[in-house]
């Protein structure tokens, strides 16, 4: 895989082609799989202290709650943004 | 809570834009007067005289050797900004002087640093030699952003939008569809965001310019120093062409893309950009050609963040954002800038004892 910073201190993550699971390396040699970059970078940064068995899986729960609205507070962005009523 | 993180060196200018008339550029949110003796060196210093705070970049401000002279009523400041004349009287008070800032040229840019002076240390600018090198040509702008830095980060860091957002220009399928490898220097700081295709279509910007037909091999290297400079190191060869073992590349273009991130305030960015290359030197159609297009991308760019930024702006905090693997490099450098932010906060308080 490719390398390029030669530092003592890199951390590396690289997303495993033909998949969508990434593989991430911490400089102490400790490495792990996950599927979210967020919780990779969690599991990295605990260094040295990377947490047994890799890192967590965000939780989905079976039955989603409806998504939010989404709440807009500014009249200004709200004129801006709608679209010019045709007469 | 300030977004923008102090202590740094920032690109307030090109080099080119700073000469015998007086100019001002407001960088991280301070205003400042940039000016050239007449020994050819920059000076930076804050553009407000300590009178009645009249900008001594408006006329009839202007420069006498190597003083400025408010258009108000006289003050007068050496290249230090320590102020060396008042009307009408022969003492002139201790304080009155300009904050004056570490300013550096260097890479074609004018480097600032923002924050403690003390603390301006000068082999901390990162460099883009390419951009004043022999061996290479570049054509560069800038172009004012309505939008937060961290928004033009989080755009470059990941290329991926380059496929939806800039298609017909360097965007083609490949471009998303391709795995990335993240590293982070820890020491350094620095992120390093690699997409290597092997076998893609040439977008026209590389097609029009290198003369390159069919698929091509095109490699992305993404380097960047948060918080302010951002290159992409872009190579495009014949399909099945890779570099030699001794590090020589002769069937390749090389293309160094250079960005310069710097907050104007909390709210809007500069977005200085660069575009070097190592082929079709002295050929002015292609320098044409690609600083339409790149300004072309950029102002693609600038249109979407700034609505991006006037949504942002006119909501409420807290909603949740969704992060995927294309966001592993953007992610990596959001932490690094609130590392470095944290840094800077701590640097501008004195020590409680």
């Amino acid at each position: 895989m490719n390398e390029v910073l030669s530092g003592d201190r890199v951390m590396r993550v690289n997303w495993l082609p033909g998949s969508d699971r990434l593989r991430g390396r911490c400089h102490c040699g400790a490495e792990t799989e996950a599927e979210d970059p967020i919780e990779m970078w969690e599991w990295l940064l605990a260094h040295p202290d990377h947490p047994a068995g890799g890192p967590s899986s965000p939780q989905v729960p079976a039955e989603l709650p409806p998504p939010p609205a989404h709440v807009v507070t500014d009249p200004a962005v709200i004129r801006r943004r709608s679209p010019a009523l045709v007469s | 809570m300030t977004s923008i993180v102090a202590n740094q060196w920032y690109v307030a200018a090109y080099g080119r834009e700073v000469g015998r008339e007086l100019f001002s550029r407001t960088i991280c949110g301070e205003s400042i007067l940039f000016w050239r003796t007449e020994a050819g060196e920059v000076t930076a210093m804050s553009d407000r005289c300590v009178h009645r705070r009249f900008p001594l970049s408006q006329a009839p401000s202007h420069l006498d050797g190597d003083t400025v002279v408010c258009g108000y009523h006289g003050f007068t400041y050496g290249s230090d900004g320590v102020c060396v004349a008042v009307p009408g009287q022969t003492r002139v008070p201790r304080t009155a002087r300009l904050k004056a800032y570490p300013v550096v040229e260097q890479d074609s840019f004018v480097w600032v640093f923002i924050g403690d002076p003390d603390r301006a240390d000068t082999t901390q600018i990162p460099r883009a030699p390419w951009l004043a090198q022999d061996g290479w040509t570049t054509v560069s702008g800038m172009e004012p952003l309505a939008a937060r830095a961290s928004l033009l980060v989080d755009n470059l860091m990941d290329l991926s939008h380059e496929t939806y957002l800039h298609g017909g220009y360097i965007g083609t399928p490949e471009v998303a569809e391709t795995p990335i490898t993240t590293e982070v220097d820890e020491d350094a700081g620095i992120v390093y965001v690699s997409r290597h295709m092997d076998d893609a279509e040439c977008p026209p910007f590389y097609a029009t310019s290198t003369g390159l037909t069919g698929r091509i091999a095109r490699w992305q290297d993404i380097e960047f120093t948060p918080p302010c400079l951002y290159k992409l190191h872009s190579r495009i060869a014949p399909v099945g062409s890779v570099p030699a073992a001794d590090g020589t590349d002769p069937d390749a273009f090389h293309v160094e893309v250079v960005y310069a991130i710097t907050p104007e305030t909390e709210n809007s960015t500069h977005d200085f950009w660069a575009v070097a290359r190592d082929f079709a030197l002295d050929d002015a159609e292609v320098s044409a050609f690609l600083h339409e297009n790149n300004r072309t991308v950029v102002l693609q760019d600038v249109v979407a963040l700034d609505v991006l930024e006037s949504v942002i702006a006119g909501e409420a905090d807290g909603y949740q954002e969704l992060s995927i693997n294309i966001d592993t490099g953007g992610l990596a450098a959001r932490r690094l800038i609130n590392r470095m932010a944290g840094e800077g906060a701590e640097a501008r308080v004195p020590a409680a004892r």
